[in-house]
């Protein structure tokens, strides 16, 4: 059986997330996507997971063709998608959790346990997965939660498992019984979409690989004969992402952000330094501190030990508001979440920092406000320029661009800016823009720049250097004039996976 | 509904260059229906103004209209505060009680001869102890203000009739000219009233702090990270809800000339949380205005005023109110999606209109 994805497509509002995606699946094949963030993966698993409706397109799953899926119909076909963050439910047991919704009842009322507890033991036995059926979820470790989610998966007869970057939180031992487990269900005849960043795992389990880049299928082939370089250059795009070259930094200036020997839970002897105008990329997968780091030195987390200095001046950072005052701002990695207030219009929400710094004996100057609103948004090309739109109307771009811009502006006093993950869900066109912001903010402006990023493009098309992190350390530091692209992106796969 | 959202840098040049042809303004008749949209209520309060006094004569009457706003006033002068608390996420139940205690509090100074200012004040100051201890609860120790609330809405209560086990009265002239006096024809306090909804508007739209409620009605999280001091602006709102439950205790009581610990203010809380969600501002926070306020109070009022002229009965009236209520925050569902289109339409007209580049 053969799972089929034809001219698949995705708007969200102005946005095209998925733009005529082509995907085959063949029962017993191991099938690995790969691309950048925001490239369409995770909307691909989302719309074969059944939790959104594509906007063309159809998906063929043994010879039945779909338009959309829900959640329900997209079970029903034999589809189990295992998210990133995994679905289920803490305060159950394991056998609970497996059998939820789909209870086996005796006269359609009560529960037949002792049936479910021994096809827990079983299902377990088959994902070799070493624990009672008994044990609450909360209790497992997250490789453990995810071999329980795919036993669960085997228990509705799925013919198609979707794997969302499985290995991201996994320990290496994890990992490496989890490509035993997917070989395991493919010589069974399951069909697997396997879902990552990294070019090892692709290389040793896959059979067939497609790469996206914003939203398109851009390469697709099987894995027979071909190298990780080919799949480096596929990934890549040369063409795309060939950035202006930064403008050189003085190495001699001092540092505008200077952190030394900081320590907090999660970190471990932190110490760097930014210039003014440099612009540097903290490199690093899902759980290497890089966006801890970022949280720490913005005051929304505690440090234990070490210093910050901001322009030579050692800051005490105890809260958000301190780390503001002393200059260092943080556009956070949920854009929705931490840093938007969606009903708000645009102008407030660009003001709103800069409201309390403009305003005289307690009252609001409108009118030094709204320069401020002009100017940054006409020097980032913010589109719609009007500030009464509220901001959740704006596109992923321009609302990243209105979160800039209320830190850097003629009044905020912004000297170090950290912007973790700048362009999550941010399409192909807008991520140039906001390149071109950040560049023109560090050479205009002299601020100096750090940004967590675990896009490998991304830290090529805009860092002067960049900082490999691993479990809560600066492990390697990178010059990026020295480094051609594909050299680089090989570098910093082969650093970062388990040999 | 969040009728007039207040304006914050949108000036007079709010539109983008026009390009020629796109960015032509929406059409008059567009601009009214869309205005419509954001104040159903307060189309339904003309209506019903109108419907009553073409049927009965009497409701626009000087008379007739200076009742209904000193019964307004009260429920306007706590409203005002708890609608901030509202729009911050919060939100203050203990009003009720508060009101109780300010009213004795004040009745006791008055009948023991203070002069009607330190009776104010001494009610003024009960009321904000209360919000104090809502305040230390809710933001330092983030317990749910509405657990909070409801709980010091029982205990304040017994405060009150702590303080004044037997009912308290007769407390002269001078103390009831704050419930029942008049300042050029209109009732002290109803001028009371406008005064505290002024200050409570320009507050939230001309101030930095004002524009901090809505940012942490909105996203609690985003403000905290933007560097709004998300404690203490709603431990200050607490404070003055209580504050201004304890200035409307003492007008009672001047008005009633009884001060009958354990029947004022009963229902008071739920009379202030109706007005304030019919007024549009939703109880998930970050909307509404004092205008909002304003026309929740009058609406509520007005209803009740017009059924009965109209002769409708006391359990009537009742009845009427609860399905008001229900049937406005309906109304105000219904609008929100259209709003919403509205404004998705408008931003990407002139996200089309811009300049591109």
């Amino acid at each position: 059986m053969t799972v089929s994805v034809r001219g698949l497509t995705k708007r969200y509002g102005p946005t095209l997330a998925l733009d005529r995606v082509d995907l085959d699946i063949a029962a017993g094949e191991v099938h690995a996507l790969l691309g950048h963030n925001g490239a369409g993966k995770s909307t691909v698993i989302t719309c074969l997971g059944g939790g959104t409706a594509p906007s063309a397109g159809s998906i063929t799953i043994g010879g039945t063709t779909h338009a959309a899926l829900d959640p329900r119909s997209s079970i029903a076909a034999g589809i189990a998608v295992i998210y990133q963050h995994l679905s289920l439910i803490d305060r159950l047991d394991v056998t609970e959790n497996l059998f939820l919704g789909q209870e086996a009842t005796t006269a359609g009322v009560f529960l037949r346990r002792a049936d479910h507890r021994a096809r827990a033991v079983r299902l377990l036995e088959r994902v070799g997965l070493d624990v009672s059926p008994d044990t609450p979820v909360r209790q497992l470790t997250i490789g453990q939660r995810q071999l329980v989610e795919i036993a669960k998966a085997l228990s509705r007869d799925a013919r198609l498992l979707v794997l969302d970057e499985p290995s991201a939180a996994l320990s290496p031992v994890e990992s490496r019984r989890l490509a035993d487990l997917v070989r395991l269900l493919k010589a069974e005849g399951i069909a697997v979409l396997y879902v990552t960043h990294l070019l090892n795992e692709v290389v040793e389990l896959a059979d067939r690989t497609t790469v996206m880049r914003d939203g398109r299928v851009v390469w697709s082939q099987p894995m027979a004969g071909v190298s990780k370089t080919d799949l480096v250059t596929a990934v890549s795009g040369r063409a795309h992402g060939a950035a202006v070259a930064p403008r050189p930094v003085d190495p001699d200036t001092a540092p505008a952000l200077a952190v030394d020997h900081l320590q907090a839970p999660g970190l471990h002897d932190v110490s760097l330094v930014v210039r003014p105008g440099e612009i540097v990329g903290l490199y690093g997968l899902v759980g290497s501190g890089r966006s801890r780091l970022l949280e720490t030195l913005f005051g929304r987390r505690r440090a234990t030990s070490g210093t910050v200095a901001v322009d030579g001046r050692t800051v005490g950072v105890g809260r958000p508001d301190d780390a503001l005052r002393a200059g260092l701002a943080l556009v956070p990695g949920d854009r929705l979440r931490q840093g938007l207030f969606g009903s708000l219009s645009s102008g407030e929400n660009t003001v709103l920092r800069v409201m309390s710094l403009t305003a005289r004996a307690g009252w609001r100057r409108p009118r030094a406000e709204q320069e401020v609103f002009r100017s940054t948004a006409a020097a980032f090309g913010l589109r719609p320029a009007d500030p009464a739109v509220p901001v959740s109307r704006l596109s992923g771009g321009n609302q990243q661009k209105v979160l800039i811009a209320r830190w850097v502006n003629d009044r905020a006093g912004t000297r170090v800016l950290l912007l973790d993950d700048p362009t999550q869900g941010v399409d192909v066109g807008a991520r140039a823009e906001i390149y071109d912001v950040l560049r023109q903010v560090a050479a205009e402006r002299g601020l100096a720049v750090l940004f967590a990023s675990n896009d490998p493009d991304e830290v090529v098309a805009l860092a002067h250097r960049c900082l490999v992190m691993r479990q809560g350390r600066v492990v390697d530091e990178l010059d990026m004039r020295d480094t051609d692209e594909e050299q680089l992106l090989d570098l910093i796969h082969s650093e970062l996976e388990p040999s | 509904m969040t009728t007039a959202t207040p304006p914050t840098v949108d000036g007079a040049d709010r539109r983008p260059p026009s390009t020629g042809h796109a960015a032509a303004a929406p059409s008059p008749v567009a601009a009214a229906a869309g205005w419509l949209v954001q104040n159903p209520l307060l189309v339904l309060l003309v209506v019903m103004v109108a419907g009553v006094q073409l049927a009965t004569g009497a409701q626009l009457g000087w008379g007739n209209l200076r009742g209904v706003f000193l019964d307004a006033a009260v429920i306007a002068i706590v409203a005002a505060p708890v609608a901030m608390l509202v729009i911050a996420g919060y939100i203050d139940l203990s009003v009720g009680s508060t009101l109780a205690l300010g009213g004795v509090v004040a009745g006791k100074v008055a009948q023991s001869g203070g002069s009607p200012l330190v009776a104010v004040g001494a009610a003024l100051l009960a009321g904000a102890a209360v919000g104090v201890v809502n305040a230390v609860l809710a933001t330092v120790f983030g317990l749910s203000s509405f657990i909070v609330t409801l709980g010091m809405l029982t205990a304040v209560r017994g405060v009150a009739q702590l303080v004044s086990p037997l009912p308290l009265s007769n407390f002269g002239e001078a103390f009831g000219f704050l419930g029942i006096g008049n300042i050029a024809g209109i009732p002290l306090p109803a001028l009371l009233a406008v005064a505290v909804l002024l200050t409570a508007g320009v507050f939230l739209t001309r101030t930095p702090a004002g524009r901090h409620v809505y940012a942490i009605g909105v996203n609690r999280e985003a403000a905290y990270l933007s560097g709004v001091d998300v404690r203490r602006i709603p431990f200050l709102l607490f404070v003055t809800s209580g504050a201004a439950a304890g200035l409307a205790g003492a007008i009672t009581v001047a008005r009633l000339n009884s001060a009958p610990a354990g029947q004022l203010g009963g229902g008071f809380e739920l009379a202030v949380i109706t007005a304030v969600l019919l007024g549009g501002i939703a109880l998930t926070g970050g909307e509404g205005s004092m205008v909002d306020v304003l026309v929740g109070v009058l609406f509520m009022g007005l209803l009740r005023n017009g059924l009965t002229l109209l002769g409708v009965t006391t359990f009537w009236q009742n009845v009427a109110s609860g399905l008001a209520l229900v049937a406005a925050i309906a109304i105000a569902a219904a609008t929100h999606s259209v709003r919403g289109k509205m404004q998705t339409r408008e931003a990407r007209r002139l996200d089309d209109a811009a300049p591109t580049g």
